[in-house]
């Protein structure tokens, strides 16, 4: 079922549950804007989240897998951290458990840093289980697969 | 001249049917008025007069949305989120509780569910509020009404997919199955929990009573078996993988 909103759009597998807001400015980018989030998750999305997942990977079972799509202020995109202009597929290898923000025993994490069309982002992509990767890792790239961006936040 | 004369004439005359139409209708105002008791005094018909006036039952009737395949919800936010909602997430009943800003019992349950409000329900069954979409609720309104902690989705889709006959009305929706498990309106939250906590607990009764988690080998256990094998694999009912070419049996029946 597609879901788009921000300049984002993602057709989700039933099951899957997606969320895609503005995120406030923090009190120390005071020239920032809203900048999208989009969170995407094999369980019920709680109403308060963390932008990377605080609040929802502690509730995840060893099936589930939690998606963060967070974008940064345009003027990231020259910075050589957001230098990939391939958007990122993820594979089981990328995968570590010392790649999470959060660390739980017996999950994965990876983040990937790009750009596309002069937007910065940070795809987040945690899975219950480091075990199961191979097969998690697959239902998460059936949802970025269906990722759409378009050219500019607001459209 | 003449044409001075036949043209003040005429205006006369139209002026003339244009006040008789306007003392007609001014005269017709005042023997409404008058059959209501709002007359002068002196005029007022004496005693208690029947004047027909009806409202709406405060519960609506029931639905149609009994045993369906739940859909998922798609829509927005009060506050500019877009959103989907799954019917079948692991583990988590829904109880969808549709309502509108305009609704004067649906003001019950928006107390209901403000912060801090133990809502009561059992604990793997979360509450959904639906409005219709932007298009016909004031999103201000439903914004100043929703309680942080309760996701509200608003979607006018919901209620067509759902068949809701009007608000206040509630779903639960059976989380395991993805299918509607109950529905129906009441006037109050604590009727509403009764009803989830009294079905949520005879299921699980059903469950144990029947031993469903024990897979004694027969055509209903399959059965069961092959649909949780399923449900885990996010292949739930009516999903397109189940019907290669495309018609899905029975689906026009069961949402009409």
């Amino acid at each position: 079922m597609k879901v788009r909103g921000h300049g984002m759009a993602v057709d989700a597998p039933p099951g899957w549950e997606v969320r895609i807001r503005r995120r406030l400015p923090e009190s120390g980018e005071p020239e920032a804007r809203p900048r999208p989030v989009l969170h995407a998750a094999t369980i019920a999305l709680p109403e308060v989240r963390g932008d990377f997942g605080g609040n929802v990977t502690g509730l995840m079972t060893q099936d589930d897998v939690f998606v963060s799509l967070f974008e940064y202020e345009p003027s990231a995109a020259a910075t050589p951290l957001f230098a990939s202009h391939k958007r990122p597929v993820p594979t089981p290898q990328d995968f570590s458990p010392a790649g999470l923000q959060r660390s739980i025993a017996g999950q994965s994490g990876r983040q990937y840093f790009f750009q596309e069309s002069g937007r910065a982002f940070c795809l987040y992509v945690v899975l219950g289980s480091h075990a199961r990767r191979a097969v998690l890792v697959r239902a998460v790239r059936a949802v970025l697969d269906s990722l759409e961006l378009s050219a500019g936040a607001d459209s | 001249m003449t044409a001075l004369v036949v043209g003040l004439t005429f205006a006369v005359l139209l002026l003339g049917v244009l006040v008789a139409g306007l003392l007609r209708s001014h005269a017709e105002i005042l023997r409404s008025l008058h059959e209501l008791g709002a007359g002068r005094e002196d005029t007022a018909p004496r005693g208690p007069v029947d004047v027909p006036f009806e409202v709406r039952s405060g519960v609506v009737g029931p639905g149609s949305s009994m045993g369906i395949a739940a859909p998922d919800l798609v829509g927005v936010t009060p506050s500019e989120e877009a959103v989907l909602v799954s019917m079948s997430t692991r583990g988590s009943d829904t109880l969808l509780a549709f309502l509108s800003s305009g609704c004067l019992t649906c003001f019950t349950f928006w107390d209901a569910f403000a912060p801090g409000r133990d809502l009561g329900l059992p604990a793997d069954t979360r509450l959904v509020v639906v409005t219709k979409g932007r298009e016909m609720e004031s999103q201000s309104a439903i914004r100043d009404l929703a309680s942080p902690g309760v996701p509200v989705v608003m979607s006018t889709q919901a209620w067509d997919d759902y068949g809701v006959p009007g608000s206040p009305y509630f779903v639960h929706v059976d989380g395991a199955a993805g299918r509607v498990a109950g529905e129906g309106s009441a006037t109050a939250w604590e009727q509403v929990v009764r009803l989830v906590r009294e079905a949520t607990e005879d299921r699980a009764l059903t469950l144990r009573q029947t031993g469903d988690d024990e897979d004694r080998g027969d055509g209903a256990h399959r059965e069961a078996r092959a649909d949780r094998e399923l449900l885990r694999a996010g292949i739930t009912p009516g999903h397109d993988s189940l019907y290669p070419g495309g018609d899905v049996p029975g689906q026009e029946e069961e949402r009409h």
